[in-house]
């Protein structure tokens, strides 16, 4: 018997659809995220559950209980809301507010008992706010008025607490506080909660619902849904999803490319490591240049940020010299290049074939990219490196400093293909 | 609810005792209570002319002020007041026609329809797909109210001799007040009743309509009921004292600020000080100020109260 399950549900405002075909249910003691961009539905659809609004068709069942046979009151025994933070317009105290939550269980003749009062207190020491019970819900802060919104739908025992965003309008400390106290619901409530924050959403849930245009997208577990495939689909934008490096959970990282074309048709091979490359690889794709990068080793921070940009790079083995095999591929590259940017890597016997190279391509153009940081490259090859350097300089390679003069330069005619 | 709650209630019963009594031994005749008491003539002024008008104007200003508090959670306003909904307009029009019509009679029979029909009328304007918006509840109160004020202007246009009748009415009073009047005040006790047997509903409503749905509040069919309750208390005090302003306004938000918001206290707590101060509103002007409409003296105090009130919230 499923705590709660939804069955081909529609529906509307006026002649406007909002959800459409919805169906799905949430396990007893889990925590189920519903994700979605704006407009998607996310609040209609707990709405719905509620019957604040109104289905036009379609079934929602509570524990095998049909949604529209129960009374208000026994609904309200069964859901529980935590909104979004509400404004108050009357002074009650904390108790006062926590006490409302045991409203669909006294009769309207009836006053509350010692069990209530027992009750009250045992839902605010789980929402952490017994210390604030006789304080005005004027005089508390926004992260302590949503803990006692929690501590009320606590008071009212349901077995499904639904949550509406309700920590969106907090800061990430407050977000983090209240939702490891709903994580320490679980096994006793299942929880269905709207999330805005993808992060957020991946680590506390144990599944995602994805809504997209008022219909179920995808729904499971947060790494089946919260693929980089998914939200380019969902939110129409490009991320990284990488196992958060504590957790293990799906972490979302925007990539906040917005693409020019200055460098459509110009080719463009990047001597980086170390992690000196990462934003000029990133940036020269944005730019549109055709880049290739090499040769890197399969662990460096450089080599993860060519694979994610689809960057064309050749790679060592960890652990491992450059090899003739590895340098032969890179002359491909090379040899096809319209220009050559070496970045401010640190260099040792392992790398120091990717400088010596460019001594055969003295036609070529080579920029030494300093980026942001240090001009400086850090010498581990007792002064070898400095002096093939030398050397590159001293054939008319230019220095730049940012990132933009970079591009700029790049973007020249006379690097590109003539 | 606060622990002082029960002791003001017991603090207010005691001052609404005490005002009664002085109400009835204060008049214009200035007869000491002792001579009052003692002969035949003017225990008939003690009996029939001071007690039933006392009693009344407790009964009135309970009314008025539990439709108050009422209406404030039920809107979350706290401008509203037992009028808001174009009640004494319509109880004003139905005054008016019977004074006009009908040379006063059954004045208030009609005022009392008036009051009632007012108020559903806006109810049904406002009302659509079985839910009734707090808003376009407000704003249909107040597009009927002007229509109704209007129709009154031109019956008072035409009313000729009448005209000071009519005005005399409006500003309200209890000049007149019988036994018989009693009596027709007597059921605003049950409608108050009724309001205080969803004072917990009101509670979870003040927060807002859709957390009221989640904490199990019925909240179309309470919003309807209240409002029943709400306008047929109304209307039997329109229909006894015409419209006394401000009692209905000011006692709610003082009471408030006393017992705090809880309307298992509130409720009681206002309908106690709505009676103390429309007793002793009525007293003053029948002592001092020979008779003069009692809406005079609820306006002049009851205004400027407010505005203290409100600037004193504001600094806060």
């Amino acid at each position: 018997m499923k705590p709660i399950e939804i069955i081909g549900v529609d529906v509307s405002y006026g002649a406007k659809k909002i959800l459409e075909e919805i169906s799905f249910h949430a396990d007893k003691g889990e925590i189920l995220g519903i994700i979605g961009p704006n407009g998607s539905g996310k609040t209609t659809l707990l709405k719905a559950m509620t019957r604040v609004v109104a289905r036009d068709c379609g079934e929602i069942l509570l524990e095998s209980h049909d949604l529209d046979t129960l009374g208000h009151r026994e609904l309200a025994r069964r859901v529980a809301v935590v909104p979004q933070d509400i404004s108050i317009g009357f002074d009650y105290t904390v108790r006062d507010i926590v006490m409302m939550g045991r409203h669909p269980h006294i009769g309207r003749l009836a006053s509350e008992t010692a069990r209530d009062v027992e009750i009250c207190e045992h839902a605010m020491r789980l929402a952490n706010v017994a210390h604030l019970v006789d304080t005005s819900v004027h005089d508390i802060s926004g992260g302590e008025r949503q803990r006692v919104l929690i501590a009320r739908a606590l008071a009212q025992e349901p077995q499904i607490l639904l949550l509406d965003e309700a920590t969106s309008n907090l800061d990430v400390s407050h977000q983090v506080e209240i939702l490891n106290i709903i994580r320490g619901l679980t096994g006793r409530i299942t929880v269905i909660s709207v999330f805005h924050d993808l992060n957020l959403a991946a680590y506390y849930c144990d599944r995602l619902l994805l809504l997209k245009e008022r219909k179920v997208y995808a729904i499971g577990a947060p790494a089946d849904v919260l693929t980089c495939e998914n939200i380019r689909e969902i939110f129409g934008m490009e991320t990284l999803v990488r196992p958060h490096p504590l957790t293990g959970r799906p972490y979302v990282l925007p990539v906040y490319m917005q693409t020019t074309d200055v460098g459509v048709n110009r080719r463009v091979h990047v001597i980086c490591g170390g992690g000196t490359g990462s934003d000029i690889l990133y940036l020269l794709r944005a730019a549109g240049f055709t880049v290739t990068c090499g040769v890197l080793n399969v662990l460096d921070t450089d080599y993860g940020t060519s694979m994610h940009l689809g960057i064309s790079t050749v790679a060592e083995p960890p652990f491992h010299g450059i090899t003739t095999a590895s340098l032969a591929a890179a002359r491909k590259w090379l040899d096809r290049a319209d220009a050559i940017v070496v970045t401010a890597m640190p260099i040792g016997p392992g790398n120091l074939d990717n400088l010596r190279v460019l001594l055969d391509y003295p036609g070529k153009p080579i920029i030494i990219y300093a980026g942001n940081g240090s001009a400086r490259m850090e010498d581990y090859t007792g002064g070898e490196a400095d002096a093939v350097l030398a050397e590159i300089e001293a054939r008319g390679a230019l220095r730049v400093e940012g990132a933009e003069d970079l591009i700029a330069l790049l973007s020249k005619g006379q690097f590109g293909r003539e | 609810m606060r622990r002082t709650a029960p002791l003001i209630i017991l603090a207010l019963i005691c001052a609404l005792l005490i005002s009664v009594g002085c109400a009835v031994t204060l008049g214009p005749a200035g007869i000491p209570i002792k001579t009052l008491l003692s002969s035949p003539n003017t225990l008939m002024i003690f009996w029939d002319v001071r007690l039933p008008r006392v009693i009344t104007a407790a009964l009135v200003g309970c009314g008025l002020a539990v439709a108050g508090t009422a209406m404030q959670g039920l809107f979350r306003n706290p401008m509203a007041d037992p009028y808001i909904i174009g009640t004494s307009s319509g109880g004003a029009l139905g005054a008016t026609i019977a004074i006009v019509l009908f040379a006063g009679n059954g004045r208030p029979v009609l005022a009392f329809l008036g009051a009632m029909a007012a108020t559903f009328t806006v109810y049904f304007i406002a009302r659509s797909g079985g839910k009734i918006p707090v808003e376009t509840l407000l704003l249909s109160g107040v597009a009927l109210s002007t229509l109704l004020s209007a129709l009154l202007s031109f019956l008072m246009y035409t009313a000729g001799r009448s005209l000071h009748q009519i005005m005399f009415w409006l500003m309200g009073g209890f000049w007149n007040v019988s036994w018989n009047d009693f009596f027709i005040a007597l059921p605003i006790l049950m409608g108050c009743g009724g309001v205080y047997l969803f004072a917990r509903d009101l509670n979870v409503l003040s927060l807002n309509e859709e957390d009221a749905i989640h904490l199990g509040v019925n909240v179309e069919q309470v919003k309807g009921i209240l409002l029943a309750l709400s306008a047929f208390v109304t209307g039997i005090a329109v229909a006894v004292a015409g419209s006394i302003g401000f009692v209905g306004l000011i006692t709610p938000h003082l009471m408030r600020l006393i017992v705090g918001p809880d309307h298992r206290v509130l409720i009681p707590a206002a309908a106690l000080a709505g009676a103390i101060l429309l007793v002793w509103s009525d007293t003053l002007t029948r002592t001092f100020t020979n008779d003069m409409p009692v809406g005079i003296i609820t306006a002049c105090f009851g205004a400027p109260f407010f505005i203290y009130l409100l600037r004193s919230r504001m600094k806060a």
